[in-house]
């Protein structure tokens, strides 16, 4: 109902004409149900941007709520890094999994591998397209989440939890100062969008 | 000010996989460095069968010694999607396009190859629809008319859709078209009531379709042999 409330107060400050409908779309449903994405009441405190996605070709809009976590670095292809003593452990943000679509398929690196700034370390397929996922550091691989062969959908519903995709001993810290804190990279997210 | 867009579209004939394959891993990068602007190759295929990157090959019905004697050829690919055909009057279109410039992810990309299929289509008095959930491709009811297959490596895209506008469907029996059993596959021929131009011509207006819903200013036509390229 919260939901509900600060969409229609936000439609109305944005001034959208009569013409363009409101209503939610799973996404957001799920998100206000707690299912999305179930963050602890201990966790990182979550900020969050809203977007609306064209649902088709009759002018329809939904409010799609996009999170971003706190104590976390970003990379600027969508990549996320929790530091955590001598592991990192990355994955891919909500943002970039809501622009993939469905995650049907990931192709993971073998634990022992590196992975090198920038570079590619695997892949994901939505929509019959294989995405290649990068790393945000430079390091050694030290684990790598299993659960995604049965349940690759892990990185739709919990991007930064049960979906991570490889924890990586880094070889070099400073790489982390490097990447975006979680207000810049929201940033970087509303103007990547808002450009187009 | 928004800068013009320009698409480089590079009419190829007919051209062997493995070839256009080559050229596209090279136009990639040479996209990612900026060294070449958006591209688009326009072409058809010999008979040739092509596996995604989950390697369904369950889904090929015949042994691969049995392709061969058909004149077919059977290829690897790290593109996303299932097991699919391409022939001769099949309309295939290879964008080399830098999704990050256009802000697009893979979802609302793969939905406008889609549309550009069914704008296609409707030229034509057919009406055929993308979007289906859990099913990327174009659809005339419950008939297949058009097929995608994406790479995305550092926001360039490669591979792309295959329309059918009029190939020897019967290939199609050799294989679970796309992983889906129960469905069939069709074409424009089969589709519509119209006599059909020649297939440059339709290739020509599946380029401007997709020109146009990718947002493209220009458009500057290219007629390449890719032997010369090769050398």
């Amino acid at each position: 109902m919260a939901l509900r409330i600060w969409a229609s107060s936000t439609a109305n400050a944005l001034r959208l004409s009569s013409a363009t409908r409101l209503h939610f779309s799973p996404l957001s449903r799920c998100f206000s149900s707690g299912n999305l994405h179930s963050y602890p009441s201990n966790s990182p405190s979550l900020c969050s941007f809203l977007k609306f996605r064209r649902q088709n070709r009759n002018l329809t809009y939904a409010l799609v709520s996009i999170a971003v976590l706190d104590g976390l670095k970003y990379a600027n292809s969508h990549e996320w890094v929790k530091h955590e003593g001598s592991v990192a452990t990355i994955g891919i943000t909500d943002h970039a999994q809501d622009h993939l679509g469905e995650v049907v398929f990931v192709e993971l690196p073998d634990i022992g591998g590196s992975v090198t700034k920038a570079n590619g370390f695997g892949a994901v397929e939505s929509v019959k397209a294989t995405s290649d996922v990068n790393s945000p550091i430079s390091g050694e691989i030290v684990e790598v989440n299993t659960n995604l062969k049965e349940t690759p959908g892990l990185i739709n519903s919990s991007p930064y939890e049960a979906g991570w995709m490889i924890k990586v001993k880094p070889s070099n810290p400073s790489e982390l100062e490097a990447l975006m804190g979680p207000k810049e990279y929201t940033k970087f997210c509303e103007e990547e969008d808002g450009a187009h | 000010m928004r800068i013009p867009r320009n698409l480089e579209v590079w009419r190829l004939g007919t051209v062997n996989y493995l070839k256009a394959l080559k050229l596209q891993e090279k136009l990639a990068s040479d996209r990612k460095i900026n060294k070449i602007p958006d591209t688009l190759l326009s072409l058809q295929h010999p008979p040739t069968y092509t596996l995604g990157k989950r390697r369904t090959d369950y889904n090929l019905l015949v042994p691969e010694s049995e392709l061969k004697n058909m004149g077919a050829e059977l290829h690897y690919t790290q593109r996303g999607g299932d097991i699919t055909f391409h022939g001769p009057h099949q309309a295939i279109l290879y964008p080399i396009i830098s999704l990050r410039d256009i802000g697009l992810g893979a979802r609302k990309y793969v939905e406008n190859l889609e549309s550009t299929m069914t704008e296609l289509s409707s030229l034509y008095g057919v009406k055929a629809h993308g979007q289906r959930k859990c099913e990327t491709g174009v659809w005339v009811g419950d008939r297949k008319i058009g097929a995608i297959g994406v790479r995305i490596s550092a926001g360039i895209t490669s591979h792309g859709l295959a329309f059918n506008i009029d190939p020897d469907l019967t290939f199609f029996k050799h294989i679970v078209p796309c992983g889906i059993a129960d469905k069939d596959v069709t074409s424009l021929r089969t589709e519509t009531d119209l006599v059909l131009p020649d297939d440059e011509v339709i290739q020509e207006q599946l380029v401007s379709c997709f020109a146009r819903l990718f947002g493209y200013n220009d458009i500057i036509w290219k007629d390449k042999n890719v032997i010369e390229i090769d050398g």
